[in-house]
């Protein structure tokens, strides 16, 4: 697979200088879309690259909503349950939902039968 | 399990990009960097499916990056696609590049063995 070179430090900020040139592994992005869709037939080598990058934007978006909960709840420490918040309480994270309610549930449901026990 | 395992983000490039949007004395716990990353795959595989159904429409084979931006867009992440926009002409402007210093040091090459088999023939006489 190509390797990423110093293109990526054009974008203002230099944000992946420290990890490498890429933030996220191509391979693993490149697998994981394979896995996404029936549809997909095959992939160009640009493709993953752009994904390294839009994944480290919708990390930090949901991470900084999520970590304004965590605020909010006056702790200083990010819980899974502060991220499950950020998702429902954000339009275009509503894809996610489900994701995040399913685990919810299950936990809900395992703190209730220890109530229970 | 493994197979799911395999196929999310590495824990520690995730929690590696979660910390750095964060202040130094923010922690992060276990579980919240597992859900982020169940949420990062997910991301791509939302996105990517609908970039192969607009392939599929246009029998296009192959996924591109420009397929993957417009895929943003059309999902509401407009500010995403803009920025991958930009990202991408950025990185085909580095690779046109990098093929063009490749075409001129070939070139180059081949002019300077041209000038050694010259002075091969010269010392010869």
């Amino acid at each position: 697979m190509r390797q990423p070179g110093a293109y990526s430090k054009l974008l203002s900020g230099g944000v992946s200088g420290k990890t490498g040139p890429h933030s996220l592994p191509l391979a693993r992005i490149k697998k994981i879309m394979k896995k996404s869709s029936e549809d997909v037939k095959m992939i160009s080598g640009e493709a993953p690259i752009v994904f390294s990058k839009a994944c480290e934007l919708f990390v930090e978006e949901l991470t900084k909503r999520a970590w304004l909960i965590t605020l909010q709840g006056k702790r200083r420490t990010m819980q899974k349950d502060d991220v499950a918040s950020a998702v429902i309480t954000t339009d275009i994270f509503d894809f996610l939902v489900n994701l995040v309610v399913e685990d919810r549930n299950n936990s809900t449901a395992a703190v209730a039968a220890n109530k229970l026990g | 399990m493994s197979d799911e395992i395999e196929l999310s983000l590495p824990i520690a490039n995730v929690g590696r990009m979660m910390k750095k949007i964060l202040p130094p004395s923010a922690k992060i716990s276990r579980e919240a960097k597992e859900r982020m990353q169940q949420c990062a795959s997910e991301f791509i595989c939302f996105v990517t499916g609908e970039a192969a159904h607009r392939c599929q429409k246009e029998n296009r084979k192959t996924v591109n990056g420009d397929d993957i931006c417009w895929a943003l867009s059309s999902l509401g992440f407009d500010n995403y696609s803009e920025a991958m926009l930009r990202y991408l002409e950025n990185f085909r402007e580095f690779e046109r590049e990098r093929a063009n210093q490749n075409n001129y040091k070939a070139n180059n090459n081949c002019i300077e063995e041209k000038d050694e088999e010259t002075k091969c023939m010269t010392i010869q006489h």
